[in-house]
């Protein structure tokens, strides 16, 4: 089950944008094929955002999280599509984001932080195939001291496709005590598919905690192996093993957890 | 069960098992020692399937099976159970995840319907108590963060769920404290039974005095030198394998 499935079995239309309430209750808003949106998160007020885009296309949102105001995005794109976002945080404000991508495109978020005492965390997973290519660019600048920001990205390419991932931590001269990681972790599945992962730091000031790391690997053999002596097909093994790598990305999600491993896992059969 | 006649493999053009002959009958349990470097971990990963090494002669019948006719995830769906030396980690995958897949496959390649979650987690459960092992781990990732003893005893416990016909033990009691080599060895006797067969590889006595071994076989440079009851393997802990290695040179 995808999350245009599970919506609509929740008795959500997913044809349209509108106010929508979760199972537990949660309020959220639904965006469909968003093409340009500008909103504010009210002072201390707490939203859901839920962004799906179906259509190819390019969409651009550009959000203000007023103080000590809580944001929370989840972004599922299941088309090749341009996606910019732009997120500015106030003091004391949160935001996280979710974003799943199963199709090509390019999707850019950036995020500053205006405001001391801000966080922001950002998990992003996406899976391609064919010819694909997906394009993910992160860019957190830290304008004021005292804020934090975790970034990890986790990119599935196979058949002939190609992923990029670049990653920029700017540290403003008076963000004094920020606290940064940014981390990109990449799977190529076969030869003729290619990852490159780039991450920086540029920093100016200098009582700060940066850290970034990118990897690109294969699949693991000695663990299909493992499976496969557990009864596991090759296709199971490997299979689950991806299940595993974007588990941490999914599950940070609490309502869609399961939802969005079934729509990184099924595109997996068609690599 | 399983009969192995001259099986001789390779990796790469490296000849590692050089004419082994192996019987094993239900209800028995054969324990396979010898020096470093003699075959005994190739030994298992051949039987259990592993592509790495190439079979270039002889034969290996498992339940009337041509054994080295089926793929790695077959030969485990038609009872054999590889307990590995290095357990793998895999990030990300829990423990009940991957056992329920697991179960369920040998279950349908026995065309058996697949376990109720309910079922499933009561066998969970059930199994494992077997090693004692916490069930908080069986919400964690697969071997993820397990000390070397959990690993173990991790294998004990997949052992417990898969209930194999035939389990070949690739040093289990490796890196374990006393008290885990006891809980990992018990576990092992508890799940004999006499339609099963056990094949333990180690290098130390201790182990088989929880799995007492109805044979002990020495392996050395890929064939197997000699074999007898239990107390050969009282006198190799106490004069080593020089006296073999000797005889055989002489």
């Amino acid at each position: 089950m995808g999350v245009l499935d599970y919506l609509n079995s929740l008795g959500i239309d997913c044809s349209s944008s509108g106010e929508i309430t979760l199972p537990d209750g949660t309020p959220a808003l639904l965006l469909v094929n968003p093409t340009k949106v500008e909103c504010g998160i009210a002072e201390q007020g707490e939203d859901y955002l839920i962004l799906v885009h179906t259509h190819q296309g390019e969409s651009k949102l550009s959000i203000d999280v007023m103080p000590h105001a809580s944001l929370r995005i989840l972004q599922v794109i299941l088309a090749d599509a341009e996606c910019r976002m732009e997120v500015r945080q106030q003091v004391g404000s949160r935001c996280e984001m979710i974003s799943v991508v199963v199709a090509g495109g390019k999707v850019d978020y950036q995020t500053d932080m205006n405001g001391s005492f801000s966080s922001n965390v950002l998990r992003a997973a996406y899976v391609v195939g064919k010819e694909e290519n997906a394009r993910v660019n992160v860019r957190i600048n830290h304008n004021v001291a005292d804020c934090r920001s975790n970034s990890l990205v986790k990119g599935v390419a196979g058949g002939h496709a190609t992923g990029e991932f670049e990653g920029m931590v700017y540290v403003a001269p008076d963000a004094q005590r920020t606290d940064a990681v940014q981390t990109s972790r990449n799977i190529e599945i076969g030869c003729d598919a290619h990852i490159k992962a780039q991450p920086q730091l540029e920093i100016y000031a200098d009582d700060v905690k940066c850290s970034h790391g990118a990897t690109v690997g294969q699949l693991d053999n000695e663990a299909v192996l493992y499976m496969r002596q557990r009864g596991l097909s090759l296709e199971q093994a490997k299979r689950l093993q991806i299940e595993g790598f974007i588990s941490d990305i999914v599950y940070q999600s609490k309502e869609f957890g399961e939802v969005l491993a079934q729509e990184l896992t099924s595109k997996l059969e068609l690599l | 069960m399983l009969s192995v006649k001259n099986l001789h493999a390779s990796v790469g053009d490296k000849e590692i098992l050089r004419g082994i002959n192996l019987e094993v009958r239900a209800g028995e349990v054969h324990a396979i020692m010898g020096p470093n470097g003699s075959g005994k971990s190739t030994f298992a990963s051949v039987l259990a399937g592993n592509e790495k090494f190439t079979v270039t002669e002889g034969e290996v019948t498992f339940m009337g099976k041509n054994l080295l006719e089926y793929s790695i995830e077959d030969r485990a769906r038609m009872g054999l159970f590889q307990g590995f030396q290095y357990p793998v980690e895999i990030p990300g995958v829990t423990m009940a995840n991957f056992m329920k897949i697991a179960v369920n496959e040998q279950r349908k390649f026995r065309g058996e319907e697949p376990l109720t979650a309910g079922e499933f987690l009561r066998m969970m459960r059930e199994k494992s108590a077997v090693v004692e092992l916490d069930t908080k781990l069986t919400n964690r990732a697969v071997n993820e963060g397990f000390s070397g003893g959990e690993k173990k005893k991790n294998e004990i416990f997949q052992m417990a769920m898969l209930e194999p016909k035939l389990a070949v033990l690739d040093e289990t009691d490796s890196g374990l404290d006393i008290d885990a080599l006891r809980i990992v060895a018990t576990g092992v006797t508890k799940l004999h039974t006499a339609e099963n067969a056990t094949i333990v590889i180690t290098h130390y006595q201790r182990l088989l005095d929880y799995i007492v071994p109805d044979y002990v076989h020495v392996l050395y440079k890929g064939r197997i030198i000699h074999s007898g009851d239990k107390t050969l393997a009282l006198k190799l802990e106490k004069e080593g394998y020089d006296w073999l290695i000797n005889n055989l040179e002489e």
